[in-house]
């Protein structure tokens, strides 16, 4: 079956979207809002979105990768928004294995290695 | 980690045999999965229990009674580990260390066989070997306690409380469960064969026995388990332990919930083919004699942690060890590790921390009129409020008097011993006498102050 792409912004779109998927591996990448070019205001997602996108093949069958637009710049410095509280984020991008302890934080998102143990072991 | 930095191309084999109940972990070894990280956090669970108690009397006020949730805080603590055994992973990919969670075991000269847990095996060489596989805990050898009992391996990811809890043992390990149990509101017994926490100061470990009998821990002294029974199943069930006097024939029987075994732990080395290469191992205990560079008796193959013999068994230790021994081997340094004067504390309902000698080695060493002991009760401003007891808390050093009465044991038995025992620990290995402790100026109002 493969794996498939899902693509949400904010907060509760990301819950629904992670549950409707419950029971199968999700993945899901943090990053910060694009403009109108398409460029985000992060730098450093900017950098990792073309790793993350190339090892997405190493994906489970079955998988779900969502990628997720967190929101703008100053929601994200906000130290109390949801995906700090809920989800315990400390920084974009954030790429991760949905209910583990599992998940790589900025830089460590650059390394096709670790985004491949990732997605690939257990 | 170490060896990486060096350039030198290294693999780790990790694997974890299930406990007889079927449980098992990630990267990290004991400290991290199954001993120092849970334990710790969970006596900190049960002193804020105490902590509930204690903030009435400073004002708090909830009417609610408080009750803890075993399966909340087991969760809780399963995620760090979980995050822990992460980061090891990451980091180990990240220095370009080759990790594999297979069975290791020599099968010949500078080789060893690795063996996953799907049972595929494969041959792997190197130029030199670190065998770092440390302990697992012992059973009593009687009826039923494979089958029934648990183990410190079992303990912290417990999927359901253990209620009403044996506790066969009188190591530290034993000490610092029933401990914790006890104060997360369990039903706690000990029993206990001889005496308790071997090998440490008696004075320290009978203060430490009293305090928990106080503060509702019961202790069976001098028996033993003979045969555990199942009366019913269930998450937990209930089990019949029958135990025997060890100073007469006299029998009792009880029921508990649980039986925690922590009698001890035993060197996974009889397994690993050591044989093979000629590795010599204390056929009695299975620990590896080394000499104090590490190296066992075959010149490429090393050694660090629980499994040496006659070395203290400490994670930080065994950490040091391994980057000294590393740092020898790969970047010319000369350091040796230092076994001497290493600080621990024992976690218990009141806290032991100790660095040097105990009262009776001390003794049997210098002799009882060389040594001089200076030691006092005090009472924790925290407890003064709470009404908590005022003549528990005890510290003691031990001094030589033919040294400059230089300080050559230090027990300290109160709350946060582990952070107060750190800085004695560095002030000792610098050779302090009694005159420079007397006088460096307390800080107040704290414990270590005294």
């Amino acid at each position: 079956m493969g794996w498939e792409e899902m693509q949400v912004r904010g907060y509760p779109e990301f819950v629904q979207t992670a549950q409707r998927y419950h029971g199968r591996p999700v993945f899901a990448l943090f990053c910060g809002d694009k403009d109108a070019e398409g460029r985000s205001w992060c730098p450093d997602c900017v950098t990792a979105e073309p790793v993350v996108r190339k090892e997405l093949h190493n994906l489970p069958d079955e998988s779900v990768f969502i990628y997720c637009l967190v929101g703008d710049r100053a929601y994200w410095k906000d130290p109390n928004n949801e995906f700090r509280k809920n989800l315990k984020l400390t920084g974009v991008p954030t790429l991760l294995k949905y209910g583990t302890p599992q998940k790589l934080v900025e830089e460590e998102c650059f390394k096709a290695e670790l985004v491949r143990m990732l997605f690939t072991e257990d | 980690q170490e060896a990486a930095k060096y350039d030198k191309k290294v693999m780790v084999l990790d694997f974890v045999t299930p406990t007889p109940q079927g449980n098992s972990w990630g990267l990290g070894g004991t400290c991290v999965n199954v001993g120092c990280i849970p334990k710790k956090l969970m006596h900190q669970a049960a002193l804020l229990g105490q902590a509930l108690q204690d903030s009435r009397k400073f004002g708090w006020q909830f009417t609610e009674e408080v009750k803890h949730n075993w399966m909340t805080m087991t969760e809780s603590v399963q995620n760090y580990i979980g995050s822990l055994n992460w980061g090891y992973r990451v980091t180990l990919r990240d220095t370009k260390v080759t990790y594999e969670n297979a069975y290791g075991e020599f099968v010949g000269p500078h080789t060893i066989k690795a063996t996953n847990k799907k049972g595929v095996e494969k041959l792997y060489t190197a130029e030199r070997f670190l065998i770092a596989t440390g302990e697992r805990p012992r059973y009593l050898g009687i009826p039923g306690d494979k089958e029934y009992c648990i183990s410190s391996d079992d303990l912290f990811s417990l999927p359901y409380c253990p209620g009403k809890t044996l506790v066969v043992g009188a190591s530290y390990v034993a000490l610092e469960c029933a401990g914790f149990l006890a104060g997360l509101g369990l039903d706690v017994t000990v029993m206990v064969r001889s005496i308790l926490l071997r090998g440490f100061d008696q004075d320290m470990a009978n203060k430490i026995g009293e305090y928990m009998k106080e503060h509702g821990v019961n202790f069976i002294r001098e028996f033993v388990p003979i045969k555990v029974e199942q009366v019913e199943e269930g998450s937990p069930g209930r089990l019949k332990v029958t135990a025997k006097s060890t100073k007469g024939s006299q029998i009792i029987e009880e029921e508990y919930n649980t039986v925690l075994l922590a009698i001890g732990r035993d060197p996974c080395t009889r397994k690993i083919g050591l044989d093979k290469v000629g590795v010599i191992i204390n056929e009695k205990t299975g620990k590896i004699p080394v000499n104090d560079e590490e190296q066992t008796n075959v010149p490429y193959i090393y050694a660090v942690g629980d499994i040496l013999q006659d070395k203290l068994e400490l994670t930080p230790v065994a950490i040091q060890a391994g980057r000294l021994l590393v740092q020898r081997l790969y970047a010319g340094a000369t350091a040796k590790c230092d076994y001497v004067n290493v600080p621990t504390t024992v976690f218990t309902p009141l806290e032991y921390g100790a660095c040097g000698y105990s009262e009776e080695t001390a003794v049997e060493k210098f002799g009882e009129e060389n040594i001089e002991v200076y030691h006092n009760h005090f009472w924790p401003l925290e407890w003064t409020v709470p009404s908590r007891d005022n003549n528990k808390c005890y510290a003691k050093i031990i001094c030589n008097i033919q040294d400059n009465e230089r300080v050559i044991g230090f027990h300290v038995l109160g709350p946060n011993a582990g952070e107060v025992t750190q800085g004695f620990a560095a002030a000792i290995k610098c050779g302090m006498t009694k005159e420079q402790l007397d006088s460096t100026v307390g800080i107040h109002p704290v414990c270590a102050e005294v």
